[in-house]
């Protein structure tokens, strides 16, 4: 079967699935409302500006709501063996790595849209005064995010503790990702943000090889 | 091929322990004192070769974890094992000596400083694969586990180095003029680490092929 239509047919049947059972888009988009308002009280989010540290604050709701739903990308395919079922069929495993890394990364963009939204309404961060840029740093950092976070998330398949050791495994190799996106964030928010920035180069080299280093990893991962 | 490996890690203990006293030798009896820090700043000499070491460990470990996932043979998780178990070591070293040259150097402990920082990531990076490693001993997928993050984590280095250093100020100077005893003692100290560090290597695969043998 075509490449393409591979990717396109398991991403599909993942969206179908996660708005049918809806648990794991809610309870992450949930968990982002929480912490926001949990991060008012500890922090006055009012007065907190995302170009400054504020843009740091935001990716870390994005990082924590994100895994929520990442880490459990694969657990629909744990239950009744659904994971090997797929694996006999004749296709490509990088078409299914590409399938999960995609439904990952459109989640973030929902999550992203929902936290900004959520941040302006409540404390009117400007988060739409450059919309543009906001937009490309946004999409850069899901694809390395969805990339790693796919990649650990097929590793921990079946494994005892994984709920642990997900972010744990995660989290210190999302440094560089972290650094950037909070950095570019607050260019952007100033709108001083260049396309040539060598943050915003470092991301997308960063994406390029994650990406391409994690389906090619993933075959081996999930063989046996 | 146990005995070979065996015979390796005698011969390189032999010549860690050589090298090592005349690197400590050097140290403290052949190099002049710097001014501005004093006897503190012969920690350099020991600093600077683990932080090397430390890298050629964790890419040791790169490699053989390619070839573990490629081969499948067990020899090479265990090689791969011991790079990252032993490159940890290393890194360990360099964050106990960086914040004693530092609390001298800048005042503080801890300073956020590029390089120390760099070393902090990759120490989160390579606990985690120890973590990993202690976690899932009795299971079968935790070599491959291991694998996969060895090779990200290494890929990660370059990415986590450029960041910090964006991100922070630089405290280490760029470049450090030494003096000639200063600068063959630096080599000879980072030989009798690169040394150790192979002797280190060679005992830890040593004893996990002994225990693979005998399973």
């Amino acid at each position: 079967m075509n490449f393409i239509k591979v990717v396109i047919l398991v991403f599909m049947k993942d969206i179908k699935d996660e708005l049918r059972r809806k648990e794991n888009i809610l309870s992450s988009l949930f968990f982002a409302l929480l912490s926001l308002v949990l991060f008012h009280f500890s922090v006055d989010m009012t007065s907190i500006d995302l170009s400054k540290e504020g843009a740091g604050l935001m990716w870390l709701i994005i990082i924590f709501a994100g895994t929520i739903f990442i880490q459990n990308i694969f657990r629909k395919e744990e239950e009744n063996g659904v994971f090997l079922a797929l694996l006999l069929a004749p296709v490509d495993r990088a078409a299914i790595y590409l399938a999960k890394f995609l439904v990952c990364f459109v989640f973030l963009a929902i999550l992203e849209v929902f936290l900004f939204v959520l941040s302006f309404f409540f404390f009117g961060a400007a988060v739409f005064d450059s919309p543009l840029q906001l937009t490309v740093v946004a999409l850069a950092v899901n694809i390395g995010f969805s990339a790693l976070g796919t990649l650990i998330s097929s590793l921990l398949m079946n494994q005892k503790g994984s709920s642990i050791l997900y972010p744990l495994l995660l989290y210190p190799l999302l440094f560089p990702l972290f650094a950037a996106a909070a950095t570019l964030t607050q260019l952007s928010i100033k709108s001083s943000l260049a396309f040539s920035d060598p943050w915003l180069r470092l991301i997308i080299l960063f994406d390029m090889i994650f990406l391409g280093t994690s389906s090619m990893l993933f075959e081996s991962v999930v063989e046996d | 091929m146990i005995m070979s490996i065996k015979k390796w890690a005698i011969i390189f203990s032999l010549l860690a322990i050589l090298t090592n006293i005349s690197a400590l030798f050097m140290v403290f009896f052949y190099t002049p004192t710097e001014l501005q820090m004093g006897e503190v700043q012969k920690i350099f000499y020991y600093h600077v070769p683990c932080a090397i070491t430390s890298y050629l460990m964790l890419f040791v470990s790169f490699v053989f974890s390619i070839a573990f996932l490629v081969k499948k043979d067990e020899k090479y998780d265990i090689w791969a094992y011991a790079g990252a178990e032993v490159g940890l070591v290393f890194i360990i070293c360099v964050l106990v000596s960086g914040p004693i040259w530092g609390k001298s150097a800048w005042g503080k402990w801890w300073v956020w400083e590029p390089r120390l920082t760099t070393f902090l990531i990759i120490f989160l990076i390579y606990f985690s694969y120890a973590l990993i490693r202690i976690f899932g001993r009795q299971d079968a997928k935790t070599p491959k586990i291991a694998s996969v993050l060895s090779i990200i984590g290494f890929l990660d280095v370059p990415f986590v180095n450029r960041a910090v250093y964006w991100w922070g100020s630089v405290v280490h100077p760029k470049s450090v003029s030494l003096e000639p005893q200063m600068k063959l003692t630096l080599f000879v100290a980072l030989i009798s680490v690169i040394i150790l560090s192979l002797s280190l290597l060679f005992w830890r695969v040593f004893i996990d092929e002994r225990f693979l043998d005998n399973d």
